[in-house]
Parts: structure tokens; sequence; C-alpha cells
């Protein structure tokens, strides 16, 4: 009875001592018949009482005990998938066998280590046989993750001492695809690079004690495994053919800021731990501030424009240098030029001289509020902050006005440059897929609509009669701006070498996306005329990647 | 009396046989749940196998070559049209092609 007293349970229990309990004293002694009866009662009683709390037992789940037989050693994690922004599997767990030995109980350590060594591709023999000699180690991990047959090998050695233990690994079934956004997650499941990151830092990640995948929601990406697998094989193909020491492209949502694709070469490979990260590696996108050259030119028109100091159609006298200190400035173009002109032909003095007018403060400002001098990040991770000159005075005004003098990360140039176009509401760039409940985009004016609508104009036109004409593609619309940066060198800027980019907006008219393609020290051909001018370079390869993705893309 | 006792002794019986029976009854039924949860389990992490392996199988890289290998090309723009520009707009139902992305 006691044993399934419920301290819940008090009325059953006090039910069942009253009813045992004899019967007061001044009462006449009980006949037999009575004596019977009451017996018969206080066990119908006592049988009810058993019976209810049978009933209680069997309803409540959580008295059900259950030894966990799990040890609390190989403490693994486990993720949720994370899949592209119609659902495709990008990342996902799945279960793998851990080998250990238990020290104290191997036979024989050299036999062990031999025959290991055959079954085990790369297995460092010498390293584990000092381990083995600790008699005190109950445990030793001899190789975390082997796939089923590895393991299934293993085990039929028969060697006594080993073990294994079921754990939760990684996957990226894609391979390299998209990996330096997705970033990797060390060996006990924990993600510590690009999205992998992201997760753990958004939800606290599920210690798995057994080999268990996740019920959570899989991470949906803005981005689309067709376009980005097209995007990449593009890049590689463009990256070859100007034989570059590496590619980049972003394509993003003009408006909500989603990333579409977004690669950089050479690619890095997610399952590999410090693939991502490695130096020659690196995400150029996000991880890397360049000068970028004319694309930056948008922006100077752009602040002109929109602080009503010029139209368009006013007239710029680009033929006269333009000196501060001991550096002198010039054009070679020997006319004047309208201010759309300027866009289109890409004349520094002309920036210089609409920048100046501005004046060097104006230029801070209009590029601070661009978003184009703070930090800032992505679910991928921080962005290389921009490199903003100490000293910013005449000269810098000058060259940061044509691209030179000022670092801004692709990522970041790519969600100021979306502005210019899309009618003047910044964005902010995301990896995530914006679900139809969503809250509402938390935008400010950059610029004005019509001032925007002046952008596109120059950027159409650039396509059409300008620099960017082999970014062309029928039925596209596309506009654009071609840039040509030099890197600079321990010596000032390096001869010959330069990164070459080309900013795209489309359709022109409304742009849905913006894109940004780079190419990185492309190599003068007889394909580029000889050139490294990012007319002939970025403008053809941006002209192929949104020809190709343009289909996969959704209007 | 003897009735009575007769009563109570085969009640007390016939109620250790129920409860033996319950909690034998209830130890199976726990070993099925339990044998169940570890198939759900295995099946689960089966499932995740799969997902992954019929994405590794369907990943750009490999489909690409045999698309290729087939004879088809990316899609250009003129494949495409809006059924607003073609010469089915205005006519009965629905557009005969289907022309999203």
């Amino acid at each position: 009875m006691l044993i399934f007293a419920d301290p819940a349970d008090r009325n059953t229990h006090h039910g069942a001592a009253i009813a045992t309990r004899p019967q007061p004293a001044p009462l006449p002694a009980p006949t037999p018949r009575t004596q019977a009866l009451t017996v018969a009662v206080a066990l119908m009683l006592v049988f009810s009482a058993l019976g209810t709390q049978l009933v209680r037992l069997g309803q409540r789940a959580d008295i059900m005990i259950s030894a966990s037989m799990a040890e609390p050693v190989a403490t693994s994690h486990s993720r949720p998938d994370i899949v592209d922004r119609s659902g495709r599997l990008l990342a996902t767990d799945v279960e793998v066998h851990s080998l250990y030995a238990d020290p104290a109980r191997v036979l024989d350590r050299d036999e062990l280590v031999e025959q290991l060594s055959t079954v085990l591709p790369d297995f460092d023999a010498e390293d584990v046989r000092r381990a083995l000699a600790d008699r005190q180690r109950r445990f030793l991990w001899l190789r975390r993750g082997l796939s089923p047959r590895l393991a299934q090998a293993v085990n039929d050695l028969g060697l006594p001492g080993l073990g294994f233990k079921k754990e939760l690994r990684r996957a990226y079934p894609l391979g390299s695809l998209a990996g330096h956004i997705l970033g990797h997650v060390n060996a006990s499941n924990l993600g510590v690079f690009g999205i992998e990151r992201h997760i753990d830092e958004t939800a606290a990640p599920e210690p798995a004690h057994s080999a268990r995948t996740t019920e959570r929601p899989p991470v949906r990406l803005s981005i689309d495994v067709a376009a980005q697998g097209a995007l990449e094989s593009e890049l590689a193909d463009t990256s070859s053919r100007l034989n570059a020491a590496g590619a980049a492209a972003i394509v993003m949502d003009a408006n909500s800021g989603e990333i579409v694709a977004a690669a950089s070469l050479p690619r890095a490979d997610p399952s590999k731990f410090g693939d991502v990260d490695r130096p020659d590696r690196r995400d150029r996108l996000q991880n890397g501030a360049f000068e970028l050259g004319s694309i930056f030119k948008a922006f100077t028109i752009a602040m002109s424009l929109d602080m009503g100091r010029v139209t368009p159609a006013s007239v710029i006298d680009v033929r006269q240098p333009i000196t501060s200190g001991r550096y002198e400035f010039k054009d070679k173009i020997d006319r004047p030029l309208t201010v759309s002109e300027v866009f289109v032909l890409s004349s520094n003095i002309g920036t210089a001289q609409l920048a100046l007018d501005a004046g060097t403060s104006e230029q801070k400002l209009f590029l601070a509020r661009a978003g184009l001098l703070s930090p800032m990040r992505t679910e991928a991770g921080p962005i290389t902050p921009p490199d903003v000159p100490s000293n910013w005075e005449r000269t810098e005004t000058i060259t940061i006005s044509y691209g030179h003098g000022l670092s801004v990360a692709p990522m970041q140039f790519t969600a100021a440059a979306a502005a210019l176009v899309n009618g003047g509401l910044s964005v902010k760039p995301t990896f995530l897929k914006r679900g139809p409940s969503a809250a509402p985009l938390e935008r400010t004016r950059i610029i004005s609509p019509e001032t925007s609508a002046a952008i596109r104009a120059m950027m159409r036109a650039n396509v059409t009669e300008g620099t960017g004409r082999r970014a062309e593609v029928p039925g596209y619309d596309i506009g654009g701006k071609t840039g040509t940066a030099e890197i600079p060198g321990p010596r000032g800027y390096r001869n010959g070498a330069v990164i070459s980019s080309f900013f795209a907006a489309f359709p022109i008219s409304a742009p849905r996306y913006v894109a940004l393609v780079m190419v990185f020290e492309p190599k003068p051909s007889a394909e580029t005329g000889g050139k490294v001018l990012a007319g002939v370079t970025a403008a053809p390869a941006a002209g192929r990647i949104l020809a190709r993705l343009g289909p996969l893309l959704e209007r | 009396m003897n009735t009575l006792t007769l009563a109570a002794v085969c009640l007390l019986l016939a109620s250790a046989f129920l409860l033996y029976g319950l909690s034998y009854d209830t130890r199976q039924v726990e070993a099925r749940v339990h044998s169940a949860e570890r198939n759900a389990d295995r099946l689960r992490t089966e499932i995740a196998i799969l997902k992954a392996e019929r994405a590794h199988l369907a990943r750009p890289e490999r489909i690409e070559p045999f698309a290729r290998q087939m004879g088809l090309q990316p899609i250009i723009r003129h494949q495409i049209a809006d059924p607003a520009e073609t010469k089915l707009a205005g006519a009965a139902g629905p557009p005969a092609t289907a022309t999203s992305r």
C-alpha cells in the first residue's frame, strides 16, 4: 500500500485508513456477522483504493522510470537541416560510427595498431601506440566519423578493447556549393563559422547523447541551389578564360536584400575543417575590403544629383587637370561632358569635380548615409569593415569620388548600391529567406526616387552605348557600371594588377535584382584584346552570368 | 461466513492474477514502445541519409554534364514568354504553357 502512496493522493489513502480503524468502544460488542461484514467492507475499500491508484499510475506517463544507458563521454549536438529557398537540402546530420579504445582492455597493443593501420587510411600508428601505453586511461578516441563500410571493416578485425559509438556528423551533400556561406562545424557538431555559427547563436544547440537527428524545422536560406550552381560554374569558366587569381559574384534581391546566389572562387569545402577561413580561399565578398574603382562613381553622381547641385544634363569641363598637393589628376577626354556622359564614359575628373563641388564633409555624410562607412554583418558572419582613411581631405575626396582610397567589402557595396537603383531605399543583405509573414523591412531613404531613376537611366546608357556594352543580354534590360581598380601593393599601385568589376541591375526600369561580378587580377589575352579593363573582362562575364541565371530567378 | 471468506479469498486471488497480468502486459507494452521508438530513430537516421544521398546525386555539378551530354542547354530569354504577350492572351482558358521561372 505504502509503495503506491502518492503525496498528491491523500484522500484515498486517508479514506482507506479510516475504514480499517476498529469501531469505537461505546458501541455493543459486534456479532460475528457484523465482524465479517466489517472485514468485507474494509477489504473492498482497500481494493478499490488499490484499483484507483493503479488507474492513476497508468495514466501518469512521467512516472515511467527509464535508466539512461548513454555515457556522457561523446557529447554530440544535433543541428537543424539547412535548405535552399525552395527546400533543396544543403546540410544535414547523418549518423556515423566513431571508434574508441579502452587501453585497459587492449590485449596486444602492437597487433591492434598494426591491424588498424591496414584498414584505416592515414592512420598515425606511432601516436596511437603512445596513447595506448597509458593503462590508467579508460577511453581514447581513435577515429571519429567513420563511414559504415570502414566501421564494418574495423569490426571484422575482432580486436578486443575497441568499441564504437554512434555520433551525428554534419554532411554537405552538395560538396563545395555555397561553402563560404554555410561555414563549418567542429568535431562536436557545433557551428564555428558561417550560417552554421549563426544557427547556434540564434538557437541554443541541442546536446545529443546518442545519435539522434533533431526534429527542429530546417533553416531556409535565400540561396537558390540552381542559381548558385550556375553562378559557380560560370565564375569558374570566367576565371579560367581570363587566367584570373580569383572571381566573385553576388546576385541580390534589390529590395529585400535576400542573396539569391553568392560565390567566391577558389571555393571552400565546408566539410573540411578550416577550409572556409583559409587565407587563400577566404570569401572575397565578405572577408575582404577592396578599392572598387569606377563602380563607385554611381555614389558620387547620385550625391550631386540628390543635393540638387547638378542635373544629368549639366555640362562639366573635364579637360582641365585637377591638382591636389603633389598629385595631378587628368583624363584622356578632350571635350566637355554632361553629368550623364561622365558616368557612361567613366570620367575621373568629372566625378572629382562633382565631389569637390559638394565638399568633403557632404561626401562623408552621404557615404555614411548610404551605409558604406560603418561595419556591417550578415548571417554568414561579420563583413570586413570598410577601410576609411583617417585623413580625409581634398586628395581623398577626389580619389574616393571614383572609387580609390576607400576600401569596402563587395557585399557591403552591393547592398548600398542596391539603394541607388531600387528607388532610393536602404537594403540590408540577408542569407535567410523572408517568409510571407515576415515583419516589414525597416528601410531608410538614401536618395529620392527621381535621383534613383536618373541613375538607372545612366546605367542603362552605359550598357547600350558606354563601357558596359558587352554585358548586354537581349531581353533582360540590364543596366550597369564597369569598374577597373588598381590593386595597392607595398609601394604604390601594382602595375597591371587590377580588380575588374561590373555592377548590374535588371530589369532596369524597376530592378528586381542587383548583381556584382568581380574578376581579380585578370590577365590580358586575345579574347580581351590585350587589355584588362572591366569593359572587356568583367562586363562580358556579367553578361554570360546574367544570361544563364536570368531564367532561373523568380520574377 | 464461509461463503464470505471464500468469496473474499477468491476476490483476492482474482485481483492478484489481474494485477500480475496487468503488470506483465504493461512491461510488454513498454518493451514494444521502446522497440518502436528505436525503430523510428533508425528510420529517421535512414531517412536523413537517403535525403542527403538524394541531394548529393542531384547536385548541379553532377547534373550539368549529363544534361549537356544529352544535348540540352541553359534556357535563354527567348524561350520564355509572358502569356500577355502571346497570341493566347484573351483566348479562353488558361495558357497552355507554364511561364513562371
